[in-house]
């Protein structure tokens, strides 16, 4: 046991590090990044801080705006995603198998090279600098992943059960108000944090569809102040900018943890 | 009825992931830049041709496959570690799965650019500690040599985790009576890993392999924050290429083209080594 916490101290601070020397920056002076490391003179500050929040337009827009299109997006792919996962279990095997597999290749297609034929559909719908806009593509690029999650929890489903509620007289929609989606709600729990996950971090689509200062999504917002200045990064405040984005997701992570896991999990083993 | 219900996600999905693809074919066939006014004219090929000769392509294309092989390569051998680590019964564990996921969660671009001030030259924590030991300045970011390693550091730092949670899934498919078992019959526990698990989670490894695979193909995110594709286009992608000459140059007819080839070779790619797998019989999965 003993040598084993060795290994999880390791796999901690490999974790971490990286992330506790942004922090340490995040509170540190100018003049203490560029000074010897032992220099304790005017050493800590709170100004990087001040500067990020006070900045124009307010850091917290930027999260303000990841949050809005992260929760549309998640609500628009579950509203897709959940009858066409259940259909998916209705029609014949074969033609579902064939529908999963090119879903599993559409999954694993790295997303970043569609992006110029979506700009283009932005620009013929007019829909650039529109934040809510993005949500369109987010939940298309999310509807293979989402639809595989579910799909799989549909079928795991006793049929009786559903053949019971329809001798019952019950409708299709109440069916799936009152029992269905009751069922799978782990799944559709986890399914919904991915798919908001996904968007909170988006970043080419985000980058090439908005320009508007006041609509930036988080990712966005922070590769711009990397590409600012190149000669002169503002290391300080960008570390304050990295904490204080990252103090969402940390809250995010500890609370669907398992969510996350199982997710993850059942999208490696259904897939 | 059934399929009411499925068409809306198909047509999307129709619409963001096969339309795209048709039209940069189209698109590969055609001259659309500025010296055209972005009005488009066919060019017979003209896109195909300047891409074969073009050796900015094939230098991305190098450095991406090697981006591909270096950080898959240890990303996979970390994640089983790491699986097996977690695999374990313990108090903590959902602590520390939580925390070994943070670096999954955060957007690429939060952390591309701590990246970069951890590997600066000369204030960061790595050429501090160098000093330390008196040894020169590594100066990993200007040396074009090296720069792509600072890449592969970032990218395995932050993907591992996603890796080692689907190879936690295979570890805890496998039955605890089969390690029991195999203890029975006076086998240890080094011969378990090697006869058990590694056979049992290799479908695991291969669903990550291949997601893995594609995504660091594609990367983008990482290196457009990180390096800009520099010093001296030396860790630009091929994802990064083609951004550049659809939103720098303004080429969108040669942009186009370069995202058909990235994604035909990463279909190449993927199948060859599937087929390869199979025949070296490293792969028993069907």
């Amino acid at each position: 046991m003993k040598n084993r916490s060795i290994y999880y101290i390791a796999i901690i601070t490999w974790s971490i590090l990286p992330l506790a020397w942004q922090i340490y920056t995040s509170f540190s002076s100018p003049e203490a990044l560029t000074a010897p490391i032992l220099n304790h003179n005017n050493r800590w500050t709170l100004e990087n801080y001040i500067q990020i929040i006070n900045s124009d337009p307010p850091f917290w827009t930027y999260l303000a705006n990841s949050t809005l299109v992260g929760l549309l997006t998640t609500f628009i792919t579950l509203l897709v995603a959940i009858p066409a996962s259940y259909a998916l279990t209705k029609i014949s095997f074969y033609l579902s198998s064939i529908i999963r597999l090119i879903l599993l290749g559409a999954a694993l297609f790295p997303y970043v090279l569609l992006f110029l034929a979506l700009l283009e559909f932005a620009r013929k719908l007019d829909l650039g600098n529109n934040l809510l806009a993005l949500s369109l593509p987010y939940s298309a690029l999310s509807m293979p992943l989402a639809i595989l999650l579910l799909s799989s929890s549909f079928r795991d489903l006793p049929k009786d059960l559903e053949e019971a509620a329809t001798l019952e007289g019950l409708t299709l929609l109440d069916r799936f108000r009152f029992i269905l989606i009751p069922l799978i709600r782990p799944a559709v729990a986890s399914t919904g944090i991915l798919v908001f996950l996904f968007t909170w971090n988006e970043y080419p689509i985000a980058l090439t569809w908005i320009s508007n200062e006041n609509m930036l999504t988080l990712p966005v917002a922070m590769a711009r102040i990397a590409g600012s200045s190149i000669y002169s990064v503002p290391y300080g405040a960008y570390a304050a900018a990295t904490v204080l984005g990252s103090l969402p997701l940390l809250l995010f992570v500890i609370i669907f943890q398992k969510q996350i896991v199982s997710g993850l999990t059942q999208g490696a083993v259904k897939g | 009825m059934s399929l009411i219900l499925v068409l809306p996600a198909i047509i999307l999905v129709i619409l963001v992931f096969v339309f795209p693809l048709i039209r940069y074919a189209w698109l590969s066939f055609h001259a659309v830049s500025v010296s055209t006014g972005l009005v488009m004219v066919p060019n017979f090929g003209a896109n195909w041709s300047r891409l074969i000769e073009d050796q900015r392509f094939w230098q991305d294309l190098m450095q991406t496959t090697r981006f591909t092989a270096f950080s898959v390569t240890l990303e996979i051998i970390l994640a089983i570690a790491i699986a097996l680590l977690l695999d374990q019964r313990w108090n903590g564990r959902g602590i520390i799965r939580a925390i070994t996921i943070l670096p999954w969660a955060l957007p690429t671009t939060i952390m591309a650019l701590g990246w970069r001030w951890i590997f600066n030259t000369p204030y960061g924590p790595i050429e501090q500690l160098t000093q330390l030991f008196g040894i020169e300045y590594l100066n990993l970011l200007s040396i074009p040599k090296y720069t792509w390693i600072t890449t592969v550091i970032a990218d395995v730092w932050k993907t591992t985790p996603f890796v080692a949670l689907i190879i936690l899934a295979g570890l805890q498919s496998i039955p605890n009576d089969l390690y029991e078992a195999f203890r029975l019959e006076g086998g240890n526990s080094l011969q378990a890993l090697k006869k058990i698990t590694l056979p049992l989670i290799q479908p695991y490894i291969l669903i990550a392999l291949l997601f893995r695979v594609a995504q660091a193909f594609g990367v983008f995110d990482l290196i457009q924050v990180m390096t800009g594709g520099g010093p001296a286009t030396s860790t630009e992608s091929l994802a990064l290429y083609s951004y550049l000459n659809a939103m720098r140059f303004l080429d969108f007819g040669y942009s186009a083209t370069i995202m058909l080839a990235s994604f035909l070779l990463l279909m190449i790619i993927s199948i060859t080594s599937y087929i390869l797998l199979k025949r070296l019989r490293l792969l028993t999965v069907k």
